[in-house]
C-alpha cells in the first residue's frame, strides 16, 4: 500500500516507538503513584516524553500536559479561556475539533478569512475581528483539508496587540513546521501525538503558558489530601492513569524528530505536495494549491470523490475523501456540496510513491465543471 | 556527609530536580515523600548524600524548580525540618 494520508495519522512509524511500547507495557507499573522500580520506571518514561517534547517546542517539561488527542487538548484549552457565550474569532479552516466544543458552549463564533491561501485576507479579516473584542482566539497552523499554511506568526502578534490570548492547533504542523510555545506567547498549543510526531494513537501533547481549567477531575498521585485538583501543572490537567505505553513510544517518535530535523521533514513533504499539484493539474483535476502550503493537497475528480478514493484504494493507494471533519473549511472553500480527495503527505513520502500515486489518479476522469 | 531530604509537590519537580542536580554532580535518589512529611499528601523527594544542602538548593532555585521542604538526617537518624 501507498499511504498517502498522514493527515489523518502517521503509518510507519520510526521501528524505535514499537520497541518502547512493547518496552513499557512489559516494565511500567503507574507513574506518580509508588516508589518501586516498575512505578518509577514507568514515571521515567513519562518525564522523558515531556522533556523530549519541551526541547522540541521551546518550553518547560511541568509546561507539556500529555493528552489522549488533539481534541482533548483543544477542548481543555477552549473550556480554560472561552465563557460560555463568550466571542471567538477562528480562522476560516477550522476542524470540529475547534468549532463543536465552541459550539457547545454557545460562544459567539466570528470567522475570520476564508479566502484559501491568501495571507493578506487572513490577516486583515483577523485582525478587524479582535479589534471588535474577544475573549479568546482559536486557529489552526495547517489546515487539515487543503494544506494552507495559516500566517500564525503574525496572527499571534496581533493577539498580543489587542490582548487576546490565544489557542493554537497544530494537528497538521507539529514534527513537519517549527513551533515553539514561548515565540508564538500562546495560552495553548495542542498537538496530537500520533500524526507527525510519529508516536500511538492515544497520545496527544497540550503545552501551556497558564494553568488551565480541567475537563476532567480525579487522583493525580499529588496532594492527595485535598479536594480542589492541584493549582499546578501538569497535575492539574492530567487525572487518572496516564497512557505510559504510549508516551514512552511518542517520546521515541519526538527523539527521531529531534536527530532528523522537523524542517527537514517540512522540506521533503512540500516537495512531494509540490510533485502532486503539478501532477494533478496535468491530469486535468481541479487542485486547490497556494503559495502558503503545507504537505496536504486536496483535489476533484470528474466523479463523486468517495468513489475517486476507493478507485485508487483498489489500486493500493490510501487517500481520504469526503469532508475531513471540517465542514467550515470545505465551505470557505465553496466544496462542501462535493468534498474533496485529499493526499497527505508524511515523513517518509518519496519520489516513487507519489509517482505511483498520480499513475492511479490518471485512471480517473478529469474534473468537469 | 549528611542525608537530607528535599519534598516536590509533582514527581514531574522531583524528577526536573533529580537530572539538574545529577547533571551537576549532586548525587540524589527519586523516593515517595514520607506519609509525615507530606501533609498534603503523596509526593516525591529526592534524597541527597552530600556535605551542604545549600549548592542543591541554588540549583534548583536558579531553573525554577519548585520544592517544598527540606530535612536533614540528624546522627542519631531522625529527621528535622530545615525549613519554616
Amino acid at each position: 500500500m501507498i499511504y498517502l494520508d498522514s493527515g489523518a495519522t502517521s503509518f510507519h512509524k520510526p521501528p524505535a516507538v514499537a520497541r518502547a511500547v512493547a518496552e513499557a507495557l512489559h516494565t511500567c507499573a503507574n507513574p506518580g503513584r509508588g516508589g518501586y522500580g516498575a512505578a518509577v520506571a514507568a514515571a521515567r518514561r513519562v518525564f522523558e516524553c515531556r522533556e523530549a517534547a519541551a526541547d522540541l517546542f521551546d518550553c518547560q517539561p511541568e509546561q507539556v500536559v500529555l493528552t489522549t488527542s488533539c481534541t482533548h487538548g483543544l477542548n481543555i484549552a477552549i473550556r480554560s479561556l472561552v465563557r460560555p457565550g463568550g466571542r471567538v474569532v477562528v480562522s476560516g479552516f477550522e476542524h470540529n475539533a475547534v468549532t463543536r466544543p465552541l459550539h457547545a458552549l454557545g460562544a459567539d463564533i466570528q470567522v475570520a478569512g476564508r479566502r484559501l491561501f491568501d495571507w493578506e485576507d487572513t490577516l486583515t479579516r483577523f485582525e478587524d475581528a479582535l479589534r471588535r473584542g474577544a475573549d479568546a482566539a482559536v486557529f489552526t497552523h495547517v489546515s487539515n483539508v487543503f494544506g494552507y499554511l495559516l500566517p500564525v506568526e503574525e496572527m499571534a502578534a496581533l493577539c498580543r496587540r489587542y490582548g487576546v490570548r490565544f489557542v493554537l492547533d497544530a494537528a497538521q504542523s507539529a514534527g513537519s513546521i517549527p513551533v515553539s510555545l514561548q515565540a508564538l506567547g500562546a495560552a495553548f498549543i495542542a498537538m496530537p501525538g500520533h500524526k507527525g510526531l510519529l508516536g500511538p494513537q492515544g497520545t496527544g501533547l497540550l503545552l501551556c503558558s497558564e494553568s488551565g481549567k480541567p475537563l476532567l477531575q480525579g487522583g493525580t498521585g499529588s496532594d492527595s489530601v485535598q479536594q480542589e485538583m492541584p493549582d499546578y501543572l501538569p497535575d492539574r490537567l492530567e487525572p487518572g492513569t496516564l497512557n505510559v505505553p504510549g508516551y514512552a513510544g511518542l517520546a521515541q517518535g519526538l527523539r527521531y524528530l529531534k536527530k532528523v530535523g522537523v524542517e527537514r521533514i517540512g522540506q521533503r513533504e512540500r516537495r512531494q505536495r509540490k510533485r502532486c499539484v503539478s501532477g494533478l493539474k496535468n491530469l486535468g483535476m481541479q487542485v486547490f494549491s497556494g503559495p502558503h502550503q503545507a504537505g496536504t493537497v486536496s483535489f476533484l475528480p470528474g466523479m463523486d470523490c468517495e468513489e475517486a478514493a476507493e478507485r485508487l484504494a483498489r489500486r493500493g493507494i490510501a487517500v481520504r475523501a469526503g469532508l475531513h471533519c471540517a465542514p467550515l473549511a470545505h465551505s470557505s472553500a465553496g466544496t462542501l456540496e462535493t468534498g474533496t480527495v485529499r493526499v497527505s503527505f508524511g515523513y517518509d513520502c518519496n519520489d516513487r510513491e507519489t509517482e505511483e500515486f498520480l499513475r492511479a489518479a490518471s485512471k480517473l476522469p478529469p474534473f468537469t465543471q | 556527609m549528611h542525608f537530607y531530604y528535599i519534598t516536590f509537590r509533582s514527581v514531574t519537580y522531583a524528577q526536573r530536580g533529580e537530572k539538574l542536580l545529577q547533571g551537576s554532580g549532586i548525587r540524589c535518589t527519586l523516593l515517595r515523600t514520607p506519609r509525615w512529611m507530606e501533609q498534603r499528601g503523596c509526593g516525591y523527594c529526592l534524597r541527597l548524600w552530600t556535605g551542604e544542602v545549600g549548592p542543591a538548593l541554588q540549583l534548583l532555585q536558579k531553573y525554577q524548580v519548585p520544592y517544598r521542604k527540606v530535612y536533614i538526617q540528624t546522627r542519631d537518624g531522625q529527621l528535622e525540618e530545615m525549613t519554616p
